[in-house]
């Protein structure tokens, strides 16, 4: 029987390190140019054309439907927020409004947490363990799903988060940001934005052809560069986020939200850091008691990425949707962490539907469909 | 210049760690044997040792549960490459967790007071016990070092141990007259199936860390 020699480490080079981080850097750079990309395809589309477009998800449900579809798809509550991000960022006149924008923000979250779901499925034939899993997975969805049912009602009746972010940015951008000067990484960035968008024009694109290949060129990239950003920290950082994690498996609170708060600003991801939760709850080793405030760092964590994004948007507009994201994600813990009581709520909702699930798939089945396709859908379709 | 940057990254540094935790199960599987051994043909009164074997095995239990724990963290955080390695790390923290349970057994047929035979047999007995002590210290080290000739070279040794051990079972089962011998290896083979068959069954109540464990037996009787 031979095993890894503890003298024999795979700590890798120095030199592969290093390109690992400059590529990182890069991909950063590539991830502000899709973003900036997306804002300017929006403005080729023009005013009108761009008010039709957006009128059309006016109703927050269907916004909030909007949202969590979109993020079914891409698997990536990132990619969703950043594009929101950078349409919300684009020029004034032809902008996604703020307050059309607040709902989809908040379906990117309840969308996300499918990617944990499809994990746990991945135990359904071992029956505690899958039933762990399950639970592991889907309290991240009952807090997202409680949150937005307490708050979004509130966002429509009083605005309190919408106002809130607007007059944070205010406190953080000021002329000198935000109007006449540019940073150097903005111009760096707007000067290979515009160079790409010549480039689709020069293929003799315009209108909304052009819109159309600049929008999906932005996504993509956006998608893209963070898949492989994603992927690079996870392993730049691998040793760090081993000892977090098993520094964290016995305890519960504020550490927890901590350790998920880090790891997800590094990876940029908070699918990777609550999909790792997912098989360690599977196993027994962590309780869902001690996965869930990780969860809810996560939760926190992956909104740095908005605030990055915003930094490559046209107005102030998109720093100010991403500290909604924020916002929405603190008062969601502030609200379900602080009284045991009330923390357990998503918790015992998770384990009830996790032993239903245990005793038959269709639980699984029935509500994968009905929380990420057909209530999205019909919120959609209806509204 | 950037140690810093290498330390972060790198999929080794936990695994070191369990490395340690497991080369400290053989040292405590050592001391738990030695102790245990000596009680049983080398004169120490079991209730002077009786408090140090019993935490020493706890500490065993206890380190097997924390590298399956680390096991379960570093595959989840690693991924698949790391899979071969954790799967023979499952398996040897569960052959040093053995050590102390057995030498636990030989404590316990120390504490009933038996009468092992004459001198010669006793000496034999002490003998072999000395030479299970050093094969710990050997895999030990083997084990450290990743020796592969000095790891045949104990394999082999152990190998002609077991058959010596054979060969001594074979004759006390063999002997004339009232024989309690076969009985007991009998009792003691079922016990043992049993016991297996208890492990297997605690892979559907316990987590993975706990496997093998009883709910509702305390952890100092495991």
């Amino acid at each position: 029987m031979n095993t890894t020699p503890p003298a024999a480490s795979s700590k890798p080079g120095l030199a592969v390190t290093l390109a690992r981080w400059g590529l990182v850097l890069l991909l950063l750079y590539g991830f502000l140019i899709a973003i900036h990309l997306m804002g300017g395809s929006i403005k080729s589309l023009g005013k009108d054309a761009a008010k039709d477009l957006f009128d059309g998800i006016k109703n927050p449900f269907a916004g909030l439907s909007v949202g969590i579809l979109a993020t079914v798809l891409v698997q990536s509550s990132s990619t969703t927020t950043s594009t929101i991000v950078g349409l919300v960022g684009a020029a004034k006149s032809v902008a996604l409004p703020l307050t059309t924008a607040v709902p989809m923000i908040m379906g990117a979250n309840i969308g996300t947490t499918i990617t944990n779901t499809i994990v746990s499925i991945g135990h359904i034939r071992q029956g505690p363990e899958f039933r762990r899993a399950f639970a592991a997975a889907t309290v991240h969805d009952f807090f997202n799903l409680l949150t937005v049912a307490l708050l979004l009602p509130v966002e429509m009746a009083t605005g309190v988060l919408e106002r809130t972010a607007t007059s944070l940015t205010k406190l953080f951008v000021t002329e000198t940001t935000h109007g006449n000067f540019d940073s150097p990484i903005k111009t760096a960035v707007k000067t290979a934005s515009k160079g790409l968008e010549k480039g689709l024009a020069a293929l003799g694109l315009e209108g909304i052809p052009l819109t159309v290949v600049m929008l999906v060129v932005g996504i993509a990239l956006t998608f893209i560069c963070l898949v492989f950003i994603t992927k690079n920290m996870r392993v730049l950082i691998s040793g760090p986020l081993e000892r977090a994690m098993n520094r964290t498996l016995g305890k519960s609170g504020l550490a927890g939200i901590l350790v998920g708060m880090v790891v997800t600003i590094a990876v940029q991801s908070s699918s990777i850091t609550t999909s790792l939760l997912v098989p360690m709850c599977a196993a027994g080793v962590l309780t869902l008691a001690n996965a869930f405030p990780i969860m809810l760092g996560a939760n926190i964590g992956t909104t740095v990425t908005g605030i990055l994004a915003s930094q490559a948007a046209e107005t102030s507009a998109g720093l100010t949707i991403a500290l909604v994201h924020l916002l929405f994600n603190l008062v969601g813990v502030a609200i379900f962490f602080p009284i045991p009581a009330v923390r357990r709520i998503p918790i015992r909702l998770a384990e009830g539907l996790a032993a239903r699930a245990q005793r038959s798939s269709l639980w699984v089945v029935a509500y994968v469909l009905g929380v990420f396709v057909i209530l999205p859908l019909v919120g959609y379709l209806l509204f | 210049m950037f140690d810093w940057l290498q330390k972060l990254s790198g999929s080794s540094q936990g695994l070191d760690k369990i490395h340690q935790q497991f080369l400290q199960m053989l040292q405590d599987g050592r001391h738990v044997f030695d102790a245990a051994a000596n009680a049983l043909v080398g004169g120490t009164r079991p209730d002077v040792i009786r408090a140090d074997l019993y935490e020493t095995d706890l500490r065993i239990n206890r380190t097997e549960m924390a590298v399956r724990r680390g096991l379960v963290v570093h595959g989840t955080v690693h991924g698949a490459a790391t899979f071969p390695a954790l799967l023979v790390m499952m398996s040897l923290v569960k052959d040093a967790e053995r050590i102390g349970d057995y030498s636990k057994n030989i404590f316990e047929v120390a504490c009933s007071g038996v009468d092992l035979g004459d001198e010669a047999a006793v000496h034999a007995l002490v003998q072999m016990k000395d030479q299970i002590s050093k094969f710990l210290v050997r895999a030990h080290n083997c084990y450290q070092k990743q020796s592969v000739e000095e790891s045949r070279g104990l394999m082999k040794e152990i190998e002609a141990f077991q058959k010596m051990c054979d060969l001594q079972v074979g004759e006390l089962l063999r002997v004339q007259g009232r024989n309690e011998a076969p009985r007991v290896l009998t009792l003691r083979h079922f016990k043992r199936v049993a016991s297996h068959v208890g492990n297997i069954v605690s892979a559907v109540v316990m987590p993975l860390d706990k496997l093998d464990f009883f709910p509702d037996k305390p952890m100092s009787e495991q």
